[in-house]
């Protein structure tokens, strides 16, 4: 069980209660990714935005219609680099490859890079059940494994915390003296992470995309420990989903810019590592062996599925950013690995353990903002409506609803049945609003669910339609 | 597991097939390079192309100067060591005995893999070792520079637009000397200096050699300032593991 604030085995809208009950989780949530909102429209506004999306989308169309040629391109050109190349159809193999990637090595600790797909399929817990250490190094992702606690955006993992708790968790496990200098708890953790680095035998992370026509992992980051994870230790191991290939390296660095300008609203980020296999012979430095492991996980599924769009996901965190209820909710309250307005598209799809994870097509105002945001125009809302659709097709509708949906049907029908069920609503719906004091705080019976988590506001006492015809009854003739 | 592979291919081969696939669309046109767009740009003079990389890199709170020569190049870099030295004397807390010797050594590329010549002698006029082991691979060798907190190196390609610097590992370019110590100096004539990153791409790519180069060559990394997060209350924060100083020197040499 998480020791995070918001339990993510709870029911969805339990979880959704603690965090619209977290005060300082929404004063969190409000500085952040208001701040990378902002920054993102600063940084996509300086160049040719609609441009640069639109080309992305088109190179990321072409991979997913290409996709099988282009996996064994990279597998090819990976293999000729002298690395390893596995294939990983579910969780349980993933995390199978990679131990036995480990013990071959004869690895003893690992220290690792962010990466969504190991937590998608929880590798640390079965690097960490095989006897091995695994320690996380960037700052964020550090910080929640010393907490116990799962990320809660995909870019900033640890979004959810205030320098306060951070300092707390740093004096608890590190020692620190007390400080709330968020530079020198920084230098705290570079002294620790340096140590680790020094003395790991593998290195692990994910992969932002790969180069098909060359063979190369590159990993985005801003601190540094993507380097060094690729750099120092023995074993370097990349994990990747099946689908974040690029054809050639100039559609790479395509879309490492707009990855940074639509995450970070960097031009660039401070490294983008690329690795094309084991070093080379006379090189310096860099890892002897090197492994890719591919990983599906439902990621064919989605495809199938007709969910495909949001495999063109670059993970750039722009929907999360802008969405109104990831911004009121948080990460957490999703339940899953992928949170916000793609995690909802994403975690039913994928092969993951998400309580309620039917409930997450629901987690969106449908405003659209997201798919404004998105640099590859991923038409998020149409998804989460037919998510929606799958989910009564599975599970039915009830005999209110059915008779509900008939009764609308025929009412809108018929102008006089339309204007008459207007005047009942709007008589109704102001007795309820005058016992509740304004809006309306409860329906009755069936209706009663559309109140438990908002209010809603009486019907008009006049249509349109008579409103119009007294301002034109009103205004005066000239003749 | 091979099979897994095969199962996999098969069955991606499958459902694309599917006529009623409502995605991907059906034949969606490859990016060729003629419509591919320069995201940001930059244009000038090799004067103006480095002026704009120091202001882009002093934006990401790095430092810059731009020499006439390359002598003046090494007394430049002699006078930022000096004073950097300096900084790190004054802002030291522990005993100097944790430096095990290593306070005046800078790590860097091998000698005759740095733009300047005659750098090594010039460092150790002024008690500074240039350190460039050919291996940093075994745990020896890194104790063997553990305290190092001075990096030197040259770039492969510097991109004036971004700020940014392409470091290419290879026989005595390390990737660590512009990654582990605290504070880094990178030396760039401006023969190496381009407006973008796609005008570089563009002309590896008109070489011939991009692929080769990008395979025969395991480690790239694209370098923009110095390390560092937001991951503590967005507050900005430098230096969490990789430089956090960067200083780029920038020299005629056409």
């Amino acid at each position: 069980m998480s020791t995070s604030a918001i339990d993510l085995s709870l029911p969805y809208k339990k979880r959704v209660d603690d965090a619209l009950h977290n005060k300082q989780l929404k004063v969190a949530l409000d500085r952040a990714t208001g701040r990378m909102a902002g920054q993102r429209v600063a940084a996509m506004g300086a160049v040719d935005a609609p441009r640069l999306r639109a080309q992305v989308r088109q190179m990321k169309e072409h991979v997913l219609r290409t996709w099988p040629e282009l996996l064994e391109q990279l597998e090819t050109q990976v293999t000729a680099n002298g690395g390893h190349v596995h294939w990983a159809k579910e969780a349980a193999d993933l995390q199978r490859i990679v131990v036995e990637i480990a013990r071959k090595a004869n690895v003893q600790k690992v220290v690792k890079a962010k990466s969504m797909a190991t937590e998608e399929v929880h590798l640390n817990q079965a690097l960490q059940r095989a006897g091995l250490k695994v320690v996380e190094t960037d700052l964020g992702e550090y910080i929640i494994q010393l907490a116990g606690e799962p990320p809660s955006h995909i870019v900033a993992p640890v979004i959810h915390r205030r320098v306060e708790d951070i300092a707390a968790i740093f004096q608890r496990e590190l020692d620190m003296p007390p400080t709330l200098d968020p530079q020198v708890i920084c230098g705290v953790a570079r002294g620790v992470l340096r140590k680790e680095f020094l003395s790991a035998e593998m290195g692990i992370s994910g992969c932002n995309f790969a180069i098909a026509e060359t063979g190369t992992c590159c990993i985005v980051t801003n601190e540094g420990n993507g380097r060094m994870t690729s750099t120092l230790p023995r074993v370097y191991v990349v994990v990747m989903g099946l689908e974040k290939l690029v054809p050639t390296v100039e559609d790479a660095f395509l879309q490492y810019q707009a990855l940074c300008r639509s995450s970070t609203g960097q031009q660039c980020s401070v490294y983008l590592s690329m690795t094309s296999g084991p070093r080379k012979p006379g090189d310096v430095d860099g890892p002897e062996e090197f492994h890719l492991v591919l990983l599906d996980n439902g990621r064919l599924d989605m495809l199938a599925k007709g969910y495909g769009e949001a495999l063109c996901c670059i993970r750039c965190g722009a929907c999360l950013n802008v969405c109104p209820v990831y911004r009121e909710i948080g990460g957490h309250a999703y339940g899953s690995t992928y949170s916000g307005p793609i995690g909802a598209v994403i975690s039913p799809n994928i092969h993951m353990e998400v309580t309620d994870v039917d409930k997450l097509p629901y987690a969106s105002s449908l405003c659209g903002a997201c798919r404004d945001a998105c640099p590859v125009q991923i038409d998020l809302p149409r998804m989460l409506l037919e998510l929606r659709r799958d989910v009564v097709e599975a599970e039915g509708t009830t005999l209110f609803d059915r008779a509900a949906m008939q009764g609308f049907s025929k009412m809108m029908q018929s102008r006089s049945s339309y204007e008459n069920a207007g005047k009942l609503g709007s008589l109704a719906s102001n007795v309820l609003a005058r016992l509740s004091g304004g809006n309306l705080t409860f329906l009755p019976g069936p209706l009663s669910p559309w109140t438990e988590s908002r209010d809603l506001p009486p019907l008009a006492r006049h249509s349109f339609r008579e409103q119009w015809q007294q301002r034109r009854a009103a205004r005066k003739q000239i003749v | 597991m091979s099979n897994d592979r095969e199962e996999i291919l098969a069955r991606l081969r499958a459902i694309l097939r599917r006529p009623d696939l409502p995605f991907p669309p059906a034949a969606p046109a490859p990016l060729t390079a003629a419509e591919r767009m320069v995201v940001t740009e930059a244009a000038g003079t090799p004067y103006q192309l480095a002026l704009r990389f120091g202001q882009e890199l002093e934006k990401l709170y790095g430092s810059y100067e731009i020499m006439g020569s390359a002598a003046e190049v090494r007394l430049a870099l002699l006078h930022r060591l000096d004073s950097w030295a300096a900084e790190e004397e004054a802002a030291r807390r522990g005993p100097k005995t944790e430096m095990q010797g290593q306070e005046r050594m800078v790590l860097g590329w091998a000698p005759d893999r740095l733009p300047v010549e005659g750098l090594a002698e010039a460092l150790s006029d002024i008690g500074w070792q240039l350190l460039a082991p050919p291996r940093l691979t075994s745990p020896e060798a890194l104790a063997n520079v553990r305290w190092i907190r001075f990096g030197v190196t040259g770039v492969s390609a510097a991109l004036a637009a971004t700020g940014s610097m392409l470091m290419i590992a290879g026989p005595g370019q390390s990737r660590s000397a512009s990654l582990l110590p605290f504070r880094h100096i990178a030396l760039i004539p401006f023969s190496r200096l381009y407006p973008t990153l796609e005008a570089w791409l563009a002309e590896r790519r008109a070489a011939g050699d991009l692929e080769l180069l990008l395979r025969s060559r395991a480690g790239w990394n694209l370098i923009t300032g110095p390390s560092k997060s937001a991951d503590i209350e967005m507050n900005l924060t430098l230096g969490v593991h990789g430089p956090r100083h960067v200083h780029a020197i920038l020299f005629d040499d056409l």
